[in-house]
């Protein structure tokens, strides 16, 4: 690609993240519940505290002005205070970060690593008890509802054979200086291999539930595009030719077969952020998803508007990679 | 590349594993704190996080009476002073004496507008007419009000002494992380949205004289784990990650029986539950149609199956614990003949048709009450709203209302009357969703809020329930009980009426 079209997907970038904070910011204003009456709950207090209160959060403006404030100071990288946290959003977001990437990172491999190979077995092997089990199992991964199946998983496993930790990141007899801030990452840089066990442990359940709908996806998208690649003329030619049916498959048709499967990975990328709310809940996992599911409804309108549109920034590049590898893996494709 | 290596050995090294020790107690609670700051936060969640490491002058003895805790005494000198003499011995977590200019420097952190890095303590409005805070002598300091406000030691339990020397040199946003308090634990680490992890203090003063023993924790280690999601916090309780949970769901109380390993403890809450009937307009605007409302629940039932026994019946707002609970309250008892007798009086032989707002939570509860309203003629459509929305709806602070009925509630932790009393009842006022007006009883609301005398001031909030009790713009229905999953290994923990779990005695054996 060259340099004008990279400037160029960038500069698109600005008019999507510009529509994202029109969009979140006035779909939280005109959502009904206030943030200050939620603060004072059922506290008896004075209108004149109220009224207060509300100029200290600077809600006494109109939506319109609080817009045009927000995007200027956003445009710096200042995202305001947290109403609750009482410190920069930023701020707090920053310290949730690392476990939510942690999280979809594990999620994301462990779907990439069963699903490719079980969909290209399955395209090869096609009807055979293999396929139909891959084709049974997908249509579960994407059916079962992730709260349901982590809930399952946690009685199983937790309560019923003890063997895995029902919350949290890692045990709390562990404490690991902060390097990547990827616990995975950091355990093993410093060498503390009963750390990385620990950590392990915790990440396993809450990596499945969040992996699994991606891998039933991905796993069905590979054996599609698979089978269609196999009936190409130019691998029944290279049949024909007599090479071996494995260079025929990892040479001349996973490459091709790829495509359409990195385009979705990159699509379910972007939607992992999405569960890891419902899954970060379920166990307690400490990062981004819960704290804004937590914001949202506390009308923490700050935290909330900073967190979509990072959502946004990181779905948006995701499609742009997904585009870049595109090119990698055909280079016929020109963007 | 060597200076890398320098540094992750140096990293590794101070990495080491913190040894798992005797003592520990584990609790399994559904939010993280907000900040650790006292001061600078309006959240019951975040205050019983942060009262295992701060002490407060008075605290509440098991009965909800308020005690003193760091304070020796709290005596009320005249109808705006009162004069605290702290305990001799007691400490922050650095060894140094708490002291009146502590006390001094708390309030002023409190109540002054800006005081919190340029920002008012959103606690502020918890605290009171207080004017100024007088230091007598090192131990001693005298509370000066604005004005009478005899309910003052009940928000005084809300409020927690911090460190003049430590804060000042921490700035502004010091205190949002680090602990310099005078309770039974300190802090060792805050994870964010996954633990906080606190040590006993071995220097405490050994806490309130009204609440023997008086000893450092019993407990070495406290940790608390953020478990948000109910049915995870009950399955570590289940199988033994944690000691103890809070808000356990009502439908989980046979599993946790159930297990030789677990048990469930209860306490009645400070949260009264209660319809608002629109007395506006419409038909609610007739008080007999009101009462026939009372009369056509069979609120004892609702309890026991539903809420699987876990509510306490009110005829009245006030919680059976409040302070100036009436107790001799007449009750509009389960009786559908009368509530439909009352209805044909009302001028509504053939029924009326309603609709009964409700959040999602209190579905199954609506769904009962509404079928037990329809028996009686009210014929009930249950119409489930999102809390904001409802609150918008019924909550106008005077402007007219839209609706029929709500099922609500309030809390009130202070369990003073003038907490749930003023917002819920007094003409026009923030939480007053049905639009009562009574100015006979506005007037003995103020009458109360400032009467010094303890005996007087109660006579006078018996003598206003039992006025909103006849005139009934609500029907009361109970407050709910407070349910804590336990392992039956844990001893020592008595749960609070105001939701406050206090750790100083909890060990587990």
């Amino acid at each position: 690609m060259s340099f004008g079209k990279l400037i160029e997907r960038l500069a698109q970038l600005i008019p999507v993240l510009l529509g994202v904070s029109v969009i979140v910011f006035f779909m939280m204003a005109l959502t009904p519940g206030d943030p200050v009456e939620i603060m004072i709950g059922d506290s008896n207090v004075t209108l004149e505290q109220e009224a207060r209160l509300r100029s200290d959060l600077g809600l006494d403006r109109p939506p319109v002005e609080r817009f045009f404030v927000f995007l200027k100071n956003a445009v710096s990288g200042d995202f305001g205070l947290s109403f609750y946290h009482r410190r920069p959003v930023s701020e707090v977001i920053a310290e949730r970060l690392p476990a939510t990437i942690e999280l979809s990172l594990v999620a994301l491999l462990l779907a990439l690593f069963t699903s490719v190979p079980l969909g290209v077995l399955a395209a090869v092997w096609k009807n055979t008890f293999l396929d139909r089990l891959a084709t049974v199992g997908s249509l579960f991964g994407v059916s079962l509802p992730g709260f349901w199946f982590g809930i399952l998983l946690l009685m199983l496993f937790s309560v019923r054979l003890h063997i895995l930790p029902v919350s949290g990141r890692i045990g709390y007899e562990f404490e690991v200086a902060p390097i990547t801030h990827l616990l995975l990452i950091d355990t093993l840089l410093q060498g503390r291999f009963d750390a990385f066990a620990n950590a392990l442990k915790h990440i396993i359940m809450p990596a499945v539930v969040l992996g699994l709908p991606m891998a039933a996806i991905l796993t069905r998208v590979t054996r599609t595009s698979m089978l269609e690649v196999l009936s190409q003329d130019y691998i029944i030619f290279a049949e024909a030719k007599g090479l071996s049916r494995r260079r025929i498959l990892v040479r001349h048709a996973l490459k091709n077969a790829l495509i359409p499967t990195v385009t979705v990975a990159a699509l379910q990328t972007g939607s992992l952020l999405g569960g890891n709310m419902i899954v970060e809940t379920v166990f307690g996992w400490p990062g981004l998803g819960r704290l804004v599911v937590e914001s949202i409804f506390l009308r923490n309108y700050p935290l909330v508007q900073a967190a979509v549109l990072l959502y946004a920034v990181t779905y948006v590049t995701l499609n742009f990679l997904a585009d870049i590898l595109y090119t990698v893996l055909n280079p016929r494709v020109r963007l | 590349m060597r200076k890398r290596l320098i540094s992750l050995m140096a990293a590794a090294a101070i990495s080491v594993p913190v040894a798992v020790q005797a003592g520990e107690l584990r609790i399994g609670y559904t939010t993280d704190a907000l900040t650790l700051d006292p001061h600078n936060h309006r959240n019951r969640t975040t205050q019983t996080i942060i009262r295992n490491m701060y002490d407060g002058l008075v605290t509440r003895d098991s009965n909800m009476k308020v005690v003193p805790q760091l304070a020796e005494y709290l005596k009320v000198i005249d109808k705006t002073t009162y004069e605290v003499k702290l305990q001799a011995g007691a400490t922050f977590h650095d060894g140094s004496p708490i002291t009146a200019e502590d006390v001094k420097y708390t309030f002023e952190r409190l109540t002054k507008d800006g005081a919190i890095g340029g920002k008012t303590s959103p606690r502020k409005s918890l605290v009171g007419p207080v004017k100024r805070v007088d230091v007598i002598d090192a131990r001693t300091a005298r509370i000066i009000l604005e004005t009478p406000w005899p309910q003052f030691p009940a928000f005084l339990t809300l409020h927690e002494i911090v460190s003049k020397k430590f804060t000042e040199a921490q700035g502004a946003d010091g205190l949002s992380t680090k602990v310099m308090g005078s309770g039974p634990f300190k802090l060792v680490e805050w994870r964010k949205g996954d633990l906080i992890i606190m040590e006993r203090y071995d220097g405490y003063y050994g806490g309130s004289p009204a609440l023997p023993p008086q000893a450092k924790a019993c407990s070495e280690r406290v940790i608390f784990k953020i478990i948000p999601e109910n049915a995870s916090r009950v399955a570590a309780l289940l199988a033994g990650d944690v000691d103890l949970i809070n808000d356990l769901p009502a439908h989980a109380i046979s599993q946790v029986k159930n297990n030789p390993n677990t048990d469930v403890v209860t306490v009645n809450g400070t949260r009264s539950y209660f319809i608002a009937m629109n007395s506006e307009t419409g038909p609610f605007a007739d008080k007999r149609v009101r009462q026939a409302v009372s009369h056509a629940i069979d609120r004892q039932l609702i309890i026991d199956r539903i809420m699987n026994g876990n509510g306490t019946l009110i005829d009245g707002i006030l919680s059976p614990d409040a302070f100036g609970k009436n107790k001799n309250l007449p009750r509009l008892a389960y009786d559908p003949a009368k509530a439909k007798s009352l209805m044909a009086v009302a001028g509504y032989p053939n029924g009326i048709e309603v609709v009964l707002d409700v959040k999602s939570e209190l579905k199954e509860i609506a769904e009962a009450i509404g079928s037990l309203l329809t028996k009686a003629g009210i014929r009930t459509q249950v119409q489930v709203g999102e809390v904001s929305q409802l609150r918008k709806k019924w909550r106008t602070k005077g402007k007219p209302k839209t609706g029929d009925l709500w099922i609500t509630s309030w809390g009130n932790g202070t369990l003073d009357p003038v907490g749930i009393f003023v917002p819920t009842h007094r003409t026009d006022d923030r939480g007053n969703s049905a639009g009562y007006a009574n100015a006979e009883f506005d007037a003995l609301l103020d009458a109360a809020g400032i009467e010094p005398d303890t005996a007087k001031r109660a006579a006078l909030y018996q003598k206003a329930e039992a006025m909103a009790t006849n005139d009934a713009p609500y029907a009361y229905l109970w407050v709910t009980k407070d349910l804590y999953g336990v392992s039956r290994r844990l001893t020592g923990f008595r749960p609070s009426s105001d939701g406050r779990i206090n750790l100083h005695d909890a060990c587990v054996k």
